[in-house]
């Protein structure tokens, strides 16, 4: 993985570790690998990832069992609120750049669609 | 957290020019930290002050709260360049040597390591690459049981495929509550290693940092603002 070096990379982790969860490469319930072997996946500091993964707990994105490692949510609801604040924060930028444009609600929406129909078309 | 280096009003001379001045620095146990700086700058000096290799300094000089030469040697790591070393001598005789001379060299930690980094006992110290010849170096400094591991520019001249698998090997092997003080004079490449950066300039400490608060509090590159301090553009308060 490749960090952008102006961005703290215990941020990064975090980021790199709700898409796996979002996507599904890591299942509710399933063990995050130990500290030392993400650590060396990603060439990065252990430290760095302690504190990523401690304010995940935090988070209860994952839990800690003591003596046996972390542990990606059994909570399907927070998965769910996961996804749906990553969508939000997308569709956050690609309004606000939008909206600078003076392009109105009803257009942003109908060039959506349009764009939508057009993915579909192109797939075929 | 305790602290593993500790550096108070070090003064430095040689031939009677001043090679460090005034130099004050303390460094948490457990931190891998650059030691950065222009070539020249005095950053194997203070390696080797800090390793008890280098004498005849004023100030106070503790790691890990020991203060005598000795004391220090049986608990810093320091990568030795081997030209001490017949170029001629197989590096079994090497790894043999480093077996007998400290007592922390841990040869099942050294086995792992060389079978990681493809090192081939049977040859020779003049056969070897430059990245070979660092990734030995690299290999036996980390193999002993040290609390503070200090490697001078492992990274000079050679390949990326070597850097990558020495940087690998950093992260794998550094005992929890170990030091380990990096230098060199180029840091994009092991900043994501980082946690702090020790820049010295004008014969001193002049700035130290936490990488990660570097990113965040003004949303540079480690380089970037490594670079910016050198030039003197940056506020390092």
């Amino acid at each position: 993985m490749n960090f952008d070096d102006k961005i703290p990379i215990y941020y990064q982790i975090k980021e790199y570790i709700y898409r796996q969860i979002i996507t599904g490469k890591l299942e509710p319930g399933e063990k995050i690998p130990a500290v030392r072997q993400l650590a060396v996946d990603l060439t990065v500091n252990v430290n760095t990832i302690q504190r990523a993964l401690s304010e995940l707990v935090t988070e209860k994105m994952i839990e800690s069992k003591r003596g046996r490692g972390n542990f990606v949510t059994e909570d399907i609801n927070k998965v769910k609120e996961l996804k749906g604040k990553l969508i939000m924060e997308q569709l956050k930028q690609m309004y606000d750049s939008l909206r600078k444009l003076n392009v109105s609600d009803q257009e942003i929406l109908d060039y959506v669609s349009q764009y939508i129909n057009k993915q579909e078309r192109d797939q075929k | 957290m305790t602290n593993s280096i500790e550096i108070k009003n070090l003064n430095y001379r040689k031939n009677m020019k001043p090679i460090l001045s005034n130099v004050n620095l303390t460094i948490a146990s457990g931190k891998i930290v650059g030691l950065l700086g222009e070539n020249g700058a005095g950053k194997t000096t203070l390696m080797r002050l800090i390793a008890g290799v280098a004498k005849g300094y004023q100030g106070q000089i503790s790691v890990v709260d020991e203060s005598k030469i000795a004391a220090k040697k049986a608990i810093v790591s320091f990568s030795e360049q081997l030209s001490g070393f017949n170029q001629n001598m197989k590096i079994e005789r090497i790894v043999r040597f480093y077996e007998d001379v400290y007592p922390d060299f841990s040869e099942d930690k050294y086995n792992q390591m060389a079978g990681f980094l493809q090192i081939n006992e049977d040859q020779k110290l003049s056969q070897l690459s430059k990245g070979m010849r660092e990734k030995l170096i690299i290999g036996l400094a980390l193999s002993r049981r040290a609390k503070v591991y200090l490697l001078d520019e492992p990274f000079g001249g050679i390949d990326s495929m070597s850097r990558k698998k020495i940087i690998n090997s950093i992260i794998r092997w550094k005992p929890d509550n170990a030091t380990i003080l990096i230098s060199d004079h180029y840091v994009s490449e092991i900043a994501s290693v980082l946690d702090e950066i020790v820049i010295i300039k004008d014969k001193t400490v002049f700035a130290q940092k936490s990488t990660e608060e570097i990113r965040e509090k003004f949303g540079e590159g480690i380089e970037e603002y490594y670079e910016k301090v050198y030039e003197g553009t940056e506020l390092h308060d």
